[in-house]
């Protein structure tokens, strides 16, 4: 899943960061004695309050578009039939069981045979077979998991609570895929009520249930009472503690922030790097910090064309900008360096730190071996009379402004190297018409998705084909016959051991390339009251979960 | 004073009031299309294709058949001249169509939104308007110095960007002090901070066009004559210089409402109130063409309306206007 479009504006956002500090250094001043630490039995009862940052769903229904936005609200009354615990292991779900065939073409899901939607609708294999062809039914415009079911020919019902998935080829990705929210079951006649209608409420088996949409302003989710299908790594069994949830969209950063302090809300999302640091010498608050799977953030070289379709210019690039500095001074110690297109969530991450270590006296020499001999009167590489111009759209919906600030930092490191970066903020929408219209040099894009498989999505040759909105992938436009080779086999072996060997082989190729520089992983951060206790990041697509969750005095 | 009888009075008064109200109509409907008609073209001349905005957002990976499909069902697929018509012919009927993002009807949208802004900016107007007052009063005619400090916090009031005073007024009475939220509660407590907001740059605005009608309106001769009656310094601002020097800020009061509704965005924002504001931000993002069509063509007729009570309030206020239309 790509990212999606947060609805504060860059005027508002930029502003924020002046409002953050300014509430920090205040709040400094008014601080509080520490709260008292909460005891561990779990009280039933109570409203718990969320502020969200991120963009207000357009439909509730995260078959429809797919993006983390739905994915955050969706994982509060919408299931999957399987997950995944910490260690990256998937775990039953809603099927309890399942078996795939020798040569990977069928998968069995045995249900659970206990569990039905807040409908009243028993949750069977017919209901998993609607749900498949809900996301594959063009009209229902879905992408993330429409992706997701590449592989998945049809659902056959074997019996009630057994579901055959018949591939039109092996998918080692198959059960991760299925671990996403944006492929979650929900009451096949919830959606025979058509888009309209299941967009703004959905129905599924969750601890939750969605009881009213107020548009611009709020979701309020009341207990489901019946409910019986936790994930088997969940805490406890039966109804959620919590009797509620108001869940709120507060776009502005500082806003949210001081209502968590004041206890207007209980839990934040998206928290500002400067806001965490602040939080993490208050007592009265707890950080959870919740990276996304998938890939990590990262700079892509576009070596489609010049100059990145020479492996020197690239390895210059990569070794003449400096990153490490401001990283740890602009996320104030919240993010670490990552050395790897995946993120540290992910066990196959593979990691090379020498290929990103700076070195300017490499860079420039491998800059004249490539051509690049003159400067010009601001100091700026010339061939044949072409400046050395990196062009680098930033979507100002994506990257926060401390990561904004970082791209100013690789500018300004690249530029004693002789390129010329130029910045261009700009809205979601220009900056995919950017991208589509081959209008960069680099360009970082965040990329969430359960398991390794994103490096198929993100590296393979058939990733630079656009779609028809002119969307693609592959942004380094990397093409290269052994990594599509690789990740062609990684991704229909069945055996995990071969795997991760064949993505450890991938990844040093897509690294040793040149044709990305890794920054950290993709940031997801949470701040909690500590009156809120038992509530976690679920180790699917990281987005919290409030099951376990109850509020202590 | 005018001559002739009360009935013929009347009747001229009634004439001129209705050929006074057919060139208002006629200036509404004028200011609408005009309106209509530049948001229609401005919002094709930023990126994005409306069919993408339809199936999923920005990059969306809709099919080559799902935008087809599209395209003819919303009838992208037809020359801009037939669109731009089609879309006239709607709005003529009073269909401002359906939201591309939420697939909702926008009159639906905009009613559930209307109400939150249009109560932020009158309670907002309604502050602005005692602060100027009692700002512009108190700083007129009281000497040199008060007169300095007066205008020196007009200006400054005026020159307070919305995000700057909002994250002010949070870290101050939200944070520190722990009197009102930050965040908007639907409570009237939750209307204070964004209100003031709101208030404080108009209010500097508008005491700078009243204290200056206030001055002017002291050297008037009938300040001489009330004085010489024995009128009283409180009356006198009572009964007559006030009166005077509101004129302009009336006036101004209909530029002021679509002012604040501009504010709205970042305040609403800010505050996390659900309303116009908010409500036009994200459907710009996501190139919501009918949604911003709407608020925008929502905005304009408020605007007018707006500019046809302040020409009303104006009358009331100064006996003049009402004369010359009676003659």
């Amino acid at each position: 899943m790509r990212a999606a479009p947060v609805t504060t504006s860059p005027l508002v956002r930029r502003l924020g960061i002046a409002g953050v500090a300014l509430v920090s250094t205040i709040a400094l001043a008014a601080c509080q004695a520490p709260a008292p630490e909460a005891s561990g039995e779990p009280v039933s009862g109570g409203t718990l309050s969320y502020a969200s940052g991120d963009a207000e769903p357009t439909c509730l229904d995260p078959h429809v578009g797919g993006n983390y936005p739905q994915a955050l609200l969706a994982g509060q009354f919408l299931e999957s039939l399987v997950s995944r615990d910490d260690s990256g292991e998937i775990i039953p779900w809603l099927a309890e069981s399942w078996t795939a065939d020798a040569d990977g073409l069928t998968w069995e899901f045995t249900l659970r045979d206990d569990v039905a939607f807040t409908d009243g609708t028993p949750l069977d294999a017919e209901a998993v077979k609607v749900n498949v062809e809900h996301l594959k039914d063009p009209a229902t415009q879905s992408s993330t998991g429409y992706l997701a079911l590449g592989k998945v020919d049809r659902v056959e019902v074997v019996s009630d609570q057994v579901a055959r998935f018949v591939m039109t080829a092996p998918d080692s990705a198959l059960l991760e895929s299925l671990s996403q929210p944006w492929l979650a079951i929900e009451s096949p006649a919830g959606l025979a009520r058509g888009m309209d209608e299941n967009c703004q409420a959905p129905i599924g088996t969750g601890p939750f249930v969605v009881d009213e949409w107020v548009k611009q302003d709020r979701v309020s989710l009341v207990r489901n009472d019946d409910y019986t299908s936790p994930p088997a790594d969940a805490a406890h069994e039966g109804p959620a503690y919590l009797e509620a949830i108001d869940w709120r969209f507060v776009p502005d950063a500082a806003s949210r922030y001081a209502a968590l302090q004041g206890g207007q809300v209980d839990v934040i999302d998206n928290p500002q790097p400067d806001t965490i640091a602040a939080a993490k010498s208050n007592d009265a608050l707890t950080w959870l910090d919740a990276p996304r799977p998938g890939a990590a953030n990262r700079i892509e070289l576009n070596s489609g064309q010049a100059p990145f379709d020479d492996e020197r210019v690239r390895e210059a690039f990569i070794r003449a900008v400096e990153v490490d500095d401001g990283i740890d001074a602009l996320f104030f110690g919240t993010a670490e360096r990552s050395y790897s297109p995946l993120s540290s969530v992910e066990g196959v991450a593979y990691s090379d730190d020498s290929l990103f270590e700076p070195d300017l006296d490499r860079a420039n020499a491998l800059l004249d071996e490539a051509g690049w001999t003159e400067r010009d009167a601001d100091g700026y590489r010339v061939k044949d009379g072409v400046r050395l111009t990196l062009r680098f759209p930033v979507s100002t919906n994506q990257s926060i402004p401390a990561e904004q600030s970082l791209f100013e930092q690789v500018q300004a490191t690249a530029g004693a190297a002789g390129f010329d970066v130029v910045i261009e903020l700009l809205d979601l929408s220009s900056w995919y018409g950017a991208l589509a219209a081959h209008e960069y040099e680099i360009v970082s894009a965040p990329y969430t998705k359960v398991g390794p498989d994103v490096l198929r999505i993100l590296y393979h040759s058939d990733s630079i084909t656009p779609a028809p909105s002119g969307y693609f992938a592959n942004l380094a436009q990397l093409d290269d016959p052994e990594v599509d080779a690789l990740l062609t086999d990684a991704a229909s072996t069945t055996d995990a051991g071969s795997r991760a060997e064949l993505y450890e082989r991938a990844q040093q190729l897509i690294l040793g390339g040149y044709y990305l520089l890794p920054l950290y992983d993709q940031q997801n951060s949470f701040l909690l009251s500590t009156s809120v206790q038992g509530a976690r990041a679920m180790p699917t697509v990281s987005t919290p979960t409030f099951y376990d969750a109850w509020l202590a005095d | 004073m005018t001559p002739g009888s009360p009935t013929e009075q009347r009747r001229s008064f009634g004439g001129a009031t209705l050929r006074r109200a057919g060139l208002l109509v006629a200036g509404a409907v004028f200011v609408l299309w005009a309106v209509a008609t530049l948001t229609f073209f401005a919002i094709r001349l930023i990126p994005g294709d409306p069919a993408q905005a339809i199936l999923g957002g920005p990059g969306s990976q809709a099919s080559q058949e799902a935008l087809d499909q599209v395209r003819s069902d919303y009838g992208l697929d037809q020359p801009l001249i037939v669109q731009y018509f089609a879309m006239l012919g709607r709005l003529l009927t009073g269909d401002l169509g359906t939201s591309y993002a939420l697939k909702l009807p926008v009159a639906d949208l905009l009613a559930a939104q209307l109400g939150g802004t249009l109560l932020l900016s009158a309670l907002s107007l309604v502050l602005a308007w005692v602060l100027a007052l009692g700002l512009a009063i108190w700083s007129t005619g009281r000497g040199r110095i008060a007169s300095a400090v007066g205008e020196g916090i007009e200006i400054t009031a005026a020159a307070l960007p919305h995000f700057w005073l909002a994250a002010v007024l949070i870290a101050v009475f939200s944070v520190a002090l722990d009197w009102l939220p930050p965040v908007g509660t639907g409570t009237p407590a939750g209307f204070v901070l964004p209100v003031v907001t709101l208030a404080i740059p108009l209010a500097g605005f508008l005491a700078q066009v009243m204290r200056d009608s206030l001055l002017d309106a002291m050297q008037q001769p009938f300040v001489m004559s009330a004085r010489a009656r024995g009128e009283s310094a409180a009356g006198l601002r009572v009964r007559h210089t006030i009166r005077h020097a509101s004129l302009p800020a009336i006036s101004l009061s209909g530029w002021a409402l679509g002012w604040l509704l501009s504010g709205a965005v970042v305040v609403e924002t800010i505050f996390a109130m659900p309303g116009l504001g908010r409500t036009l931000l994200q459907a710009v993002t996501l190139r919501d063409i009918p949604v911003v069509t709407g608020v925008v063509l929502l905005v304009a007729l408020v605007y007018v309306l707006m500019t046809v009570l302040t020409d009303l309030a104006a009358r009331i206020a100064d006996p003049r206007l009402r004369q010359e239309s009676g003659r």
